[in-house]
């Protein structure tokens, strides 16, 4: 019960931030009615999914500060969980994302047990090694496709709501929002719970949260396997919309830093940030990518503009855009008097 | 009623010996001082006994039962509370908050805790702090946020650590006036370690002495100063020997 009350709970949040969050909503809910292109709808909906990813990532990244570059095996598993049941048995999308989500947060226990003794960037470089090696293992591993991949059979209805198959993107679309809705809102229970306080205990300074009877190691884990299904559960709706998978486009490592770099952008460790830095990023990535790289023939460029963005976010304000606004209202806010 | 037993603990870090055979009680209510010269092994004694470092030899028993192999958080939930020596304050929790995480060891509810950090802060005396970060707080206000964050969790014995240092001395009558208020009302049975002995003397019950991490000495505050060991721990050699010969 209380769990619902927290997931409702904005109050925290000046009245300027919720009506910017309504009207954003609502353009939203309305973008598909708008005149749109099909890449800006391509966009849109690659918005929705990074900002999925990057609201799990904020859970272990943000919330417990521990950087986590291979977020993308999970994605992964959650894509071949999908296809591989699809291809093999059948099986509808809503029966194979609980299972991806499950067999990934599984998957996530076994790394994150042994991966949480280590600290700092030592726990960053085990992450990227351990997805990089599940990527390799998928690759040589003819039952879901090896290299080439799996690729989805057409239904022959459609539109297709068990299997996920429109001919009209604005159905993934609205599906996606739903998502991204629930989304919002579990996060926002869990940023007001037990586990959300502990998590920030930990990152401010673990001696001090195990003094006040916090299992640091327990915690981090449990927050990566909440990290963790939310980015399975976006694996699975890729595995749907793009038909195809192979290890290369799920799994790669771009995916896993993708993911923390948007959420480090738009501000680790707070509810608005991962989606402030998908709305920065994505487009910047698909128009720059489409017009820009391919066009100009400068392939590389994107990547060069990524690094400068990291560069930026380390010197200017770690806390990222959204670190920006809070320092501002703070001062605006004064300091303390003592009385 | 023995709240704390510190039963000949030993701590080693390779060769090095920083606690060396320590035994001590510590009663329930009571408010007992631990002092000694720097480096005499009074931090890595608190470590220990708060299950931060594993102990080389030697148990520890805390409210009956033995905690000598427990880790830190499991330590705290039994009900031993510390605050650290130096402390960090970072720019991410409020200072409420910063309670609640204290408080939520015992409400796993939201709302519990928030109202458990609110009657904490009052009982400091710095309920008007809530909304604001730990990094706008001076010095003595942040000491005062870290003793709520420690007392949130409801604990039967409160360690701290060096409470009083960077504290002017109004503000340091202000923690001695705390502390003994913590103490009397809440019922908490204090350990603390202190560079100002002035502070020590005040409000401790019983006083022990750590040099070279052994425990020299163990009793009244007024009884231990004058102990001839203590001073020449503190003092050196030579000052207790010219007394002696003025003695003689």
């Amino acid at each position: 019960m209380e769990a619902i009350k927290n997931a409702l709970d904005f109050s925290d949040f000046p009245r300027l931030d919720l009506s910017l969050a309504g009207a954003v909503f609502a353009f939203l809910l309305l973008f598909p009615a708008l005149p749109h292109s099909s890449f800006a709808m391509a966009t849109m909906i690659q918005f929705l999914m990074f900002s999925l990813y990057g609201m799990g990532w904020n859970t272990i990244g943000g919330y417990a500060g521990q950087v986590d570059l291979g977020k993308a095996q999970y994605n992964g598993i959650g894509a071949y969980t999908t296809a591989v049941m699809m291809v093999r048995w059948d099986v509808p999308f809503w029966v194979s994302m609980p299972v991806g989500m499950a067999l990934a947060v599984g998957w996530s226990f076994l790394i994150g047990y042994p991966l949480f003794r280590l600290k700092g960037h030592y726990f960053s470089i085990a992450t990227i090694a351990t997805s990089l090696v599940l990527k390799d293992l998928f690759e040589v591993w003819d039952f879901v496709g090896a290299a080439t991949g799996l690729q989805i059979p057409i239904r022959s209805k459609l539109p297709d709501f068990l299997y996920l198959q429109f001919r009209h993107d604005y159905y993934y679309y609205y599906i996606l929002l739903a998502l991204f809705v629930v989304g919002i809102l579990y996060l926002n229970a869990f940023r007001h719970s037990r586990l959300g306080f502990q998590l920030r205990a930990i990152k401010d300074n673990e001696d001090v949260a195990k003094s006040l009877g916090i299992d640091a190691h327990w915690c981090k884990i449990k927050a990566y396997a909440v990290a963790t299904a939310f980015v399975a559960v976006v694996g699975s709706f890729h595995a749907c919309y793009n038909f195809n998978i192979e290890p290369e486009d799920v799994m790669s490592l771009d995916l896993s830093v993708l993911i923390a770099m948007m959420a480090l952008l738009g501000g680790a460790g707070s509810l608005w940030g991962p989606i402030i830095g998908a709305a920065i990023l994505v487009p910047l990535k698909s128009y720059m990518g489409d017009w820009l790289g391919a066009a100009s023939g400068l392939e590389g460029l994107n990547l060069i503009i990524y690094g400068g963005i990291i560069m930026l976010i380390a010197a200017v304000q770690p806390r990222g855009v959204w670190g920006m606004v809070e320092a501002v209202r703070a001062r605006r806010r004064g300091g303390y008097a003592a009385s | 009623m023995p709240l704390l037993e510190v039963k000949h603990v030993s701590k080693e870090f390779g060769g090095l010996v920083a606690n060396n055979d320590v035994s001590f009680v510590l009663n329930e209510r009571e408010v007992m001082g631990l002092i000694g010269p720097n480096g005499a092994g009074k931090t890595t004694l608190f470590n220990c006994i708060a299950g931060h470092f594993p102990v080389t030899r030697g148990q520890i028993v805390f409210d009956g039962q033995d905690v000598t192999a427990l880790k830190a958080f499991e330590v705290s939930r039994r009900g031993l509370a510390r605050t650290f020596q130096i402390f960090q304050a970072s720019g991410d929790l409020k200072v409420r908050e910063n309670v609640m995480v204290g408080a939520f060891m015992h409400n796993p509810s939201r709302s519990k805790a928030r109202a458990k950090a609110e009657a904490t802060l009052e009982f400091l005396g710095i309920a008007d702090a809530g909304d604001h970060l730990m990094t706008e707080l001076p010095v003595a206000q942040q000491k005062r946020v870290a003793l709520a964050t420690a007392l949130a969790t409801d604990p039967k014995l409160l360690l701290l650590d060096e409470v009083a240092a960077g504290l002017n001395r109004s503000e340091i009558e202000d923690m001695v006036a705390l502390i003994k208020q913590i103490n009397t009302d809440k019922g908490v049975a204090v350990l603390l370690t202190e560079h100002m002995l002035e502070m020590v003397m005040v409000l401790s019950h019983r006083v022990i002495v750590l040099e070279s991490g052994r425990l020299i000495a163990d009793g009244e505050p007024e009884a231990v100063v004058k102990d001839p060991e203590v001073i020449r721990a503190y003092l050196g050699d030579h000052i207790v020997s010219d007394e002696e010969a003025a003695h003689a």
